[in-house]
């Protein structure tokens, strides 16, 4: 049963903690936010700026009360589900992240799967050929895919299939919603580029991992009783890296939707990275902020998700 | 079939550009070539700030709000001379009184029709309206009263700049109807008379309209609807292009010229525009406030090298904020500022400075900006300059020099205005925002200045900008270096793109091929 009550306790204990890391992240940010020079009020007012309507501008979005009085109204909105409006749109920040989010969730699982489906047989392939040819190729292959810059494969894919072969889009989104062939077939690119550091990742801790438990007595044991080597990797080696797989993939999780800020730049996509970006620059707080809430949510979410499948691979794990 | 109009890569001067546009007007004028069809997809760098004209805050927004607005008052292309709009004529019975015959048949998107009372509704909100950013556009206006479809506007002293004034946001008309209805929402509902009729606005994402069927010029709108998608990165935007997902891109930097030459599959244009690139001056407190220094940073300057290292040597490089090809242009004054290092060292000595000086500037700390101040750095320290900058990301860079007073100079782009009086009131006007010391620049500017407005005879206007061009040069109250290029890239079957002199561009001779 996936409702047990250590199960429960643990997700308790996951919420409990959400509080005081929702505060501080977003107290911080708006911190930093209000330490980046420039005078909103200005920005705001844009090329037809005047001191009156600066100043118009300053008391009707409360910039003239201070620091702790202004945080205090974002967060007591924010625990009402009110993430207030953008300052430069005038829109809903909460109506403006439920659209861009799942732009940015396609593109952030694309490339948590192309990371898997890729990473995951390279990875045994290295692990139970150590110290081959193919395993010094491909432990290669990945220490340069983590070298490698997102945005510049990016641009290589776009110059190679979008303007010269025309297979793929070379900017923008569909939204899954109204084309879910049209949106896969527009973040194919992306979650590719995307998804270079994270093959890498996988590819590297799935071959330490199952070289370990590989070369473990116990192993040795299944070889002495004349277990085949396919049986031995399926039954036993396989299941046992399944929490190191586990803990990279909510790793890789949190890192992609860092890194999709670059790439939804690269190809002109209407996604959070894009959106928050733009909002930092023009210290629009609102919107920095309800992403960052957001952002937040959604990383406890996957940690937490991590955590339980933790529990189903190794019940161990929740009597901890 | 017309080809795509193909300009050269040298500097763009006033003949050039108006045999270019000639030639694209012809291009355009062959109204048998013409299709109608197709949607016209554009990559735009900016989203709106608005859709409202009068609340707007970007110059960049213009591009969008031509389609879905007419305005009381349009500008030719080559000259930026009034032409009628939907004002189909104006006069000034005498020189404080400014009379608009508005165009009868037109209505606005929602049905309701355009009368004097609909104008007069337009020109009040922008004057008195708690968000309208153009109170002082129509600064001297006192009184306006509308019957049937004659507008009179009772000025508080002559201003014969209100026509050109009436071809930006100002005289862009809103259906009254739709203001009442939707009040601060109507940023983003946009109801004008325009081409084309608004469908929707995703934020940062796309801008997408339909033609106007019941729209009141004759054989147009040209194409059946227009998409604007927004895409801030120019190297994007391009792509977009090449890769045939849009059809044309705006705004482009010089340096996208060999990419766009090299894509066989992409035709170019380019033209003059008004975006003058330029140091605004702090003279409302040393060092600036001293003239001897002012004109050693116009001296210490070698125009013709920086055009060259940061524009690809295709701009038109200025000692004014009006480019040559512009009808107030006094052209005596264009190349006053010749690079004379030994110069600049003199002034700075005359000035108080044997030893060189410190000049701390604010700019743009995006990689292409960076770039003109290293080439500024390094030119003005061989005239004894010392040169730094403190950058800022965005739309924070200007407001850090004009409403914080950071620095003693600004390296920003001034985008222009029609009536090129405003201009100069913005840039150099007592008390107006864009000069940051806020004071008189110089002895005799605002009689000068409001003499440039006394007249609606062309003559007597030009020869008031050449006296008010005189004491703005001598004074050295900028450092204008250059004029931007406005640089537009289209795909083949985009056809009778012109360019224009205010460099907004404009798209309702374009059509598609195919």
């Amino acid at each position: 049963m996936l409702a047990n009550a250590p199960r429960l306790m643990l997700v308790g204990r996951r919420l409990v903690q959400f509080v005081p890391v929702i505060v501080l992240a977003t107290f911080v940010v708006f911190g930093l936010l209000k330490l980046v020079p420039g005078d909103l009020a200005a920005t705001l007012a844009g090329e037809y700026a005047t001191e009156e309507r600066i100043a118009q501008i300053r008391e009707s979005y409360g910039l003239n009360d201070p620091f702790l009085v202004q945080y205090g109204r974002w967060l007591w909105n924010a625990m009402q589900l009110d993430l207030s409006r953008s300052f430069q749109s005038n829109e809903p920040v909460l109506e403006q992240i439920m659209h861009r989010f799942p732009t940015t969730m396609l593109l952030v699982v694309g490339a948590l799967l192309v990371s898997l489906v890729v990473g995951v047989p390279l990875g045994i392939l290295a692990a139970t050929n150590a110290g081959s040819r193919l395993d010094v190729a491909v432990t290669s292959l990945s220490s340069f895919g983590v070298a490698l810059p997102n945005f510049w494969l990016a641009m290589i894919l776009v110059a190679t299939f979008s303007l010269s072969w025309g297979w793929f889009p070379a900017t923008g989104a569909v939204r899954f919603g109204a084309d879910p062939a049209g949106a896969i077939w527009h973040a194919v690119l992306p979650s590719i580029a995307l998804a270079a550091g994270g093959i890498a990742e996988v590819v590297r801790q799935l071959r330490s991992a199952l070289i370990e438990i590989l070369s473990s007595q116990y192993v040795r044991t299944l070889y002495a009783k004349g277990l085949s080597p396919s049986a031995i990797l399926w039954k036993h080696g396989l299941k046992n890296v399944a929490v190191t797989l586990l803990t990279v993939i909510g790793l890789l999780a949190s890192r992609l939707l860092g890194g999709a800020v670059v790439i939804e730049a690269v190809f002109a996509i209407p996604g959070m990275g894009s959106m928050v970006v733009r909002a930092a620059i023009v210290k629009d707080f609102p919107v920095v902020q309800g992403v960052v809430f957001t952002m937040v949510i959604l990383v406890i979410a996957i940690n937490l998700m991590i955590d339980l499948l933790y529990t189903i691979v190794d019940p161990r794990v929740a009597l901890k | 079939m017309n080809a795509p109009i193909k300009l050269p890569s040298g500097r763009i001067d006033r003949r050039t550009f108006l045999a270019l546009t000639g030639a694209a007007a012809m291009a355009g004028g062959e109204a048998k070539a013409q299709k109608r069809g197709g949607t016209l997809r554009l990559s735009a760098q900016s989203n709106p700030s608005s859709l409202d004209p009068q609340t707007g805050n970007s110059g960049s927004d213009h591009v969008i709000l031509y389609p879905l607005y007419d305005s009381l008052v349009e500008w030719d292309y080559t000259t930026l001379q009034a032409k009628p709009g939907l004002a189909e004529k104006w006069a000034y019975p005498d020189p404080s009184t400014l009379v608009l015959t508005i165009r009868d048949g037109v209505t606005f998107h929602d049905g309701t029709k355009l009368d004097g009372a609909a104008v007069r509704y337009n020109l009040m909100r922008a004057m008195s309206h708690e968000r309208s950013n153009i109170k002082s556009d129509l600064g001297t206006v006192a009184e306006i009263t509308a019957s049937g479809q004659t507008v009179t506007l009772k000025l508080k002293q002559p201003d014969s700049a209100l026509p050109l004034i009436l071809s930006d946001r100002a005289g862009m008309m809103s259906s009254p109807k739709a203001m009442e209805e939707h009040g601060r929402d109507y940023d983003r509902r946009a109801v004008g008379t325009g081409a084309m009729k608004l469908v929707s606005w995703a934020d940062n994402e796309r801008v997408v309209m339909v033609k106007n069927d019941s729209y009141w010029k004759k054989d147009r709108p040209l194409q059946d609807g227009m998409v604007f998608q927004i895409i801030p990165e120019l190297p994007t935007g391009l792509r977009s292009v090449t890769a045939g997902q849009n059809d044309l891109v705006y705004y482009l930097v010089p340096q996208q010229k060999q990419l766009i030459d090299r894509a066989r599959t992409l035709g170019s244009a380019v033209g003059p525009s008004l975006l003058c690139v330029q140091a605004y001056f702090n003279y409302g407190r040393a060092p600036l406030d001293n003239v001897k220094v002012r004109q050693a940073l116009n001296y210490a300057v070698d125009r013709e090298e920086f055009n060259k290292a940061t524009h690809g040597g295709i701009a038109e490089t200025t000692s004014t904020i009006l480019p040559r090809a512009h009808w107030a242009c006094a052209t005596e004054y264009s190349g006053t500022f010749t690079y004379d290092p030994d110069r600049a060292r003199k002034l700075l000595a005359e000035g108080g400075h044997p030893n060189g000086i410190d000049i701390l500037g604010v700019g743009y700390a995006e990689q292409l900006q960076v770039q003109q101040q290293e080439v500024l750095i390094e030119q003005m320290r061989k005239a004894g300059i010392r040169l730094r900058w403190e950058r800022y990301t965005g739309p924070p860079t200007p407001a850090a020099f004009f409403a914080e007073k950071k620095g003693d100079i600004l390296l920003a782009p001034w985008t222009g205005r029609p009536d090129p009086s405003l201009t100069y009131q913005l840039v150099f006007g007592t008390g107006s925002y864009f000069n940051a010391g806020r004071g008189e620049g110089a002895p005799g500017l605002t009689e000068a200045l409001l003499a440039t407005r006394a007249s609606d005879d062309l003559t007597v206007r030009k020869e008031a900008f050449r006296k008010l061009q005189k004491i703005v040069t001598e004074n050295a109250l900028h450092l204008p270096l250059l004029f931007r290029p406005e640089l537009t890239a289209y795909s083949a079957k985009v056809k009778g793109y012109k360019p224009n002199l205010l460099g907004k561009p404009k798209f309702e001779d374009v059509w598609l091929e195919g």
